[in-house]
């Protein structure tokens, strides 16, 4: 006999990674079935946005503070590393956005639609 | 002499950065000297000509480099590593690519409107210098930041036609591309939580300590890696981005994807599956049997796809997504004879596959034409580009005397010492359906009755520049002398394969 | 026993065609005469480097000659072996070639593409000889997928529709064929670890990957023979060639198939392996096979060059017969057959060139009364047949006689009614020609000068035919020799 509650509290203690997993799955799925090219990029950043926040909880220490380091202090710091990556992480996702983006403004332009299966009997008919 | 011990202390990171440095130099060069962007790439590369020659004459006499950047000895700072198989890719790069770009410098002023010309160095350069820092690089967050850049300037050499093909080959890379970045980063997290570091050394070595504990985080890492790389990597059935990408873009962007961007990413998978994960994992999980799996589909399906083709570049590209097939088998094998015919079919695969499309491009430059039905009789008006055609063909099919013959061979023997004969037929029965659509081909292009169109329009052959033919012919000669004498090459592959094993 | 000496001559008959190929690809520029010349001095030394083999070799010595290393430490190595039987093999391959060669000159002239033809035939010379002269299973398979693709330039030479079609047809099989070929060498090298043909009985355990080597090696070698059931590609590809081309590559090169089996049968296995393991039965089956169904449809066919094609289909069956009956007899008769196969082929498919280029007819039922015009090549043509058909006492008897003797010696005297019923057929389908040609009635009313053939063709067509007649019951027989001295070899087991 499974204890739900046992369950549902280590669940809830790793609440972060609970909710990243659902958020990537919903990214994904986005990304993957919706043909409007706006949503794709949207469910892109989603799915990011999952793995950002999966890759900082990691560095979480439950009661920690920001590593700022005042002397004769004894006190739980969290681990700066995966913040600083992210940081990064998102500058590169918001470049990757921002071309996508410039990318769908160009289909626009030459095909008048954003849709990816009118996009595609567009070129089935002309070609 | 400071000058002198500068670049022999820092030729690491100097290689990348002066690749960094001359693309962002680019935008400022076109606006100024629009004619010198070309000449500044062809320095960039020669400049990096010389850094990679300090880097193997250091490899061959004292063994691997460890450099750390800004003197942060690892595990804090970040730290490049140059041994054979890194050594072995940036030879690989830099002379394909130079060759390329060589090519290229007439090509793209045809192909490109004049205001993109200097942008697309910008990309050029700057993938080239994300393909070197995936060599090089010992560092997961490292390898994630190259491969974005290589990614996203990957999908600007091919969108820089801005036709519609082309923005929408290169929306299609980018998405699926994100997938597969995502898949890594995530994969670097889980890997992360449980190990602690980001250097590929102490994470290997803080994983194996805990692999015991955590072996679902460790398989799970494994898997979304492989399932990025294999996406970035265009392996069957994750390979729809290929045959778009390439077939619409600018044909050295096409070279230079097909033969060498879906390579380095081979290489890094090869990196993290010897280097990161602990070797008891693949009892657990026989991911290399599923490489072999995914590479026999690639080689089989790659081949059949590009019979069907009519388009010339779209038929290349399909015939590249069979021969990573070839790449993936090697590692699949991993014994020392297949993973030298994989790494092997590397350097002989970007020589073959880019003089390919670089004479599909030359074709194209000079006839405009994109049909493989329309080739008839263009053998004899163009016989440089036909030729170096004829020996890539014969190269891709495995005739003896070209590269590609060494490599199947290798492969084929690696296959034997692993008892998996299977695979053997594979590679026989692929190269005969590489001869099926390669050789029609080549026998139209040289032996298609001409007199057929007496009345009609006669094909208009423009002349082939010096700057196109030369890249060509060094190509073809390349295809052969390595065919011959293999051994140049294997030197470093051989011990690359040793230290990976 | 002679020994081992160390000579540049069996690289040099290799290297020597190929090297002359760029000469003659870059002095054509110049001029049609120089191109034409030095392609037949090349052949010219050519054979004579390899005869100046024969003093070495008529003393049962060996030459070899280490050119480059491949891999050298996987023993892939560029070696070059002659021993007698690859000496017997590379002098009629270069003589014939010499005699073609000659030939073409007055037979191309008014043909198209000359400036193609001359260079891949000194080429393929090249690639051919190098099969011959090779030391090991590697290098013999790199010259003969050379050699088998660079001859399809000669195979489509004509270009026409015809032509091409074939000639995709020769190529895919070719393909085919070396993949199996390279599956054999890479089996071997697995197996037994090394592939250098100084070794014989290399696999001597029967398994299922050495049973899958055999088959294909067969495959790979049958095809280049024209083995049923792999011929389909030969009756098309021979008679669309130009005729110097058709000459060798039935007079020849169907024969660097019937020497890579002779390696495999005494090199890569050996005799008591084969014959314990009743391996060796799939080829004698096949051969007779391949004798009946090239003779039984050379009948049918009225083309003049495909019923020579079929007709060399039938012939070359006559070889793998011998060499799968293992006795001494028959081996001796496979030698000679190939020998004498080369002199009549070559004889009949350049006389057949001769014809229809000066009548324009390929239809044997048009060339009644042809005999008087053109005396000198119906006449050569007439040897030339009689020889097929085996009559003594020309040369094509001697082998047959041979051969018979080796069935009976094995104790199969089935196969001497083959080889009696295949003769008969042979006859059915030559004899008609000759007899139509002298006494048939004239059905050409196109004016010909009698046997205004020019002077190098009728060359080249007499010397085949003298040798057809004098390599018969002669007592001065070489070939007979020499293919007696390789039987020894290839019997004592001394390769």
């Amino acid at each position: 006999m499974i204890d739900f509650a046992d369950v549902a509290m280590r669940l809830f203690e790793n609440m972060y990674y609970l909710v990243s997993v659902i958020l990537f799955v919903i990214g994904f799925h986005t990304m993957l079935t919706h043909s409007n090219l706006i949503k794709k990029v949207i469910g892109m950043n989603i799915m990011d946005t999952a793995i950002f926040l999966f890759f900082v909880s990691t560095g979480y220490v439950q009661g920690g503070v920001a590593p700022i380091i005042e002397p004769g202090v004894e006190q739980a710091y969290i681990n700066p590393l995966p913040t600083a990556l992210i940081l990064t992480g998102i500058v590169v996702a918001v470049s990757v956005t921002a071309f996508a983006l410039s990318l769908v403004v160009k289909i626009y332009e030459h095909y008048g639609t954003l849709d990816a299966e009118e996009i595609m009997r567009i070129r089935s008919t002309e070609s | 002499m400071t000058f002198i011990n500068v670049i022999h202390a820092h030729s690491t990171v100097l290689l990348i950065v002066s690749f960094l440095l001359f693309s962002f130099l680019m935008p400022i060069l076109e606006r100024w000297k629009n004619s010198w962007c070309a000449t500044m790439a062809v320095a960039a590369h020669v400049l990096a000509f010389v850094f990679i020659g300090n880097l193997s004459w250091r490899v061959f006499t004292e063994g691997t480099i460890h450099y750390e950047l800004g003197g942060w000895s690892p595990p804090w700072g970040i730290e490049f590593v140059v041994d054979y198989l890194a050594l072995f890719m940036l030879i690989t790069i830099s002379t394909v690519s130079f060759l390329i770009l060589i090519f290229g410098t007439v090509d793209l002023t045809h192909e490109l409107k004049p205001k993109v010309l200097g942008l697309y160095y910008t990309l050029y350069l700057l993938l080239v210098g994300a393909m070197m820092g995936l060599a090089v690089t010992n560092d997961f967050f490292n390898m994630f930041v190259f491969m974005e850049i290589a990614a996203i300037s990957a999908c600007g050499i091919i969108s820089v036609k801005s036709d519609r093909e082309c923005v929408e080959a290169s929306f299609k890379y980018l998405m699926l591309s994100a997938v597969g970045t995502g898949c890594v980063l995530l994969s670097v997290a889980l890997l992360y939580m449980i190990g602690g570091h980001l250097n590929f050394a102490f994470a290997a070595a803080a994983i194996q300590d805990v692999a015991h504990i955590y072996p679902n985080n460790i398989l799970v890492a494994l898997a979304l890696f492989s399932v990025g790389f294999i996406v970035k990597a265009a392996l069957f059935p994750l390979h729809v981005w290929l045959p778009d990408a390439p077939s619409s873009a600018p044909s050295p962007s096409s070279a230079i994807l097909s033969g060498l961007v879906i390579k380095i990413y081979t290489v890094v998978y090869l990196k993290l599956l010897y280097k990161v994960f602990p070797i008891e994992l693949f009892d657990l999980l026989p991911v290399f049997d599923m490489i072999l799996i995914l590479s026999a589909l690639s080689i089989f399906f790659g081949s059949i796809f590009a019979i069907v083709q009519e388009d010339i570049k779209r038929m290349l590209a399909f015939s590249s997504i069979a021969q990573i097939g070839y790449v993936f088998l090697g590692i699949g094998l991993a014994n020392s004879t297949g993973l030298t015919g994989g790494l092997l079919h590397i350097f002989n695969h970007a020589m073959m596959k880019s003089m390919l499309f670089l004479s599909a491009g030359a074709i194209i430059y000079c006839t405009g034409i994109r049909k493989i039905d329309d080739l008839k009789g263009i053998g004899l008006k163009m016989p440089v580009v036909m030729g170096a055609f004829t020996i890539g063909a014969m190269a891709m099919v495995g005739i003896p005397t070209t590269n590609g013959f060494i490599s199947k061979l290798y492969l084929a023997l690696g296959t034997l010492d692993a008892n998996k004969h299977f695979y053997l037929a594979i590679i026989l029965i692929s190269s005969f359906l590489n001869c099926l659509y390669y050789f029609p081909i080549v026998i139209n292009a040289f032996f298609g009755e001409s007199e057929e169109e007496d009345g009609e329009e006669e094909i208009q052959v423009k002349k082939l520049p010096l700057r196109m033919s030369v890249p060509l012919i060094i190509l073809g000669a390349g295809c052969m002398i390595f065919g011959i004498f293999p051994k140049y090459i294997l030197v470093i592959i051989e011990r690359a394969v040793e230290m990976i094993l | 026993m002679g020994e081992t000496t160390t000579s540049f001559l069996p690289v040099f008959v290799t290297l020597f065609p190929m090297l002359m190929t760029l000469a003659i690809y870059y002095v054509q520029k110049e001029s049609a005469k120089l191109r034409n010349k030095l392609s037949v001095i090349t052949s010219i030394i050519t054979f004579i480097a390899v005869a100046a083999m024969y003093p070495q070799i008529i003393r049962g010595d060996i030459l070899v000659f280490e050119l480059f290393e491949i891999i050298p430490e996987m023993g892939f190595v560029g070696t070059f072996r002659v021993d007698i039987l690859s000496f017997c093999l590379a002098l009629i391959s270069s003589f014939v070639w010499m005699l073609a060669t000659i030939y073409s000159i007055d037979y191309m002239s008014h043909e198209h593409a000359q400036n193609r033809y001359y260079p891949t035939l000194i080429f393929t010379l090249g690639a051919c000889l190098g099969i011959f002269v090779a030391g090991d299973f590697f290098t013999l398979f790199i010259f003969f997928e050379l050699m088998s693709v660079i001859s399809y330039v000669l195979v489509v030479h004509e270009e026409t529709e015809e032509a091409l079609k074939a000639g995709y047809k020769y190529i895919i099989m070719t393909i085919i064929g070396g993949l199996a070929l390279l599956l054999g060498v890479i089996n071997t090298f697995e197996l037994a670890g090394t592939v250098s043909l100084e070794h014989t009985g290399m696999i001597t355990t029967a398994s299922g990957l050495a049973f899958a080597t055999f088959i294909a090696y067969i495959i790979g070698f049958g095809m280049k023979a024209g083995m049923f059931p792999l011929h389909v590609w030969l009756p098309d590809a021979h008679p669309v060639a130009p005729a110097p081309a058709s000459a060798l590559l039935s007079g020849i090169m169907l024969k660097t198939g019937a020497y890579g089996l002779f390696r495999v049968f005494f090199n890569v296995f050996n005799v008591e392996f084969l014959q314990e393991t009743n391996w060796i039965f799939v080829v004698t089956v096949l051969a007779v096979i391949t004798i009946l169904l090239g003779s039984a449809v050379a009948i049918t066919q009225y083309d003049l060059k495909r019923r020579l094609a079929y007709s060399s289909i039938g012939q070359m069956g006559y070889v793998l017969l011998g060499m799968s009956l293992f006795t001494e007899a028959a081996i001796l008769g496979a030698i000679f057959h190939i020998f004498s196969h080369a002199f009549m082929k070559g004889c009949l498919f350049i006389c057949a060139g001769a014809i229809i280029v000066k009548t324009g007819k390929r239809d044997v039922r048009e060339l009644g009364g042809i005999g008087i015009k053109m005396p000198v090549t119906m006449i050569a043509f007439t040897t030339a047949s009689l020889a097929m058909i085996g009559i003594p006492p020309l040369n094509g008897f001697l082998s047959k006689w041979n051969l018979a003797l080796g069935a009976l010696d094995g104790g199969a005297p089935f196969y001497v009614v083959v080889l009696l019923i295949s003769s008969l057929m042979n006859g059915l389908y030559y004899l008609p020609i000759i007899i139509n040609a002298f006494f048939g009635e004239e059905v050409l009313h196109q004016e010909i000068k009698a046997d205004d053939v020019p002077f190098k063709m009728l060359l080249s067509i007499v010397v085949l035919a003298v040798c057809c007649l004098i390599f018969g019951v002669s007592p001065i027989n070489l070939p007979f020799d020499l293919s007696r001295m390789a039987t020894d070899l290839l019997i004592g087991g001394g390769i």
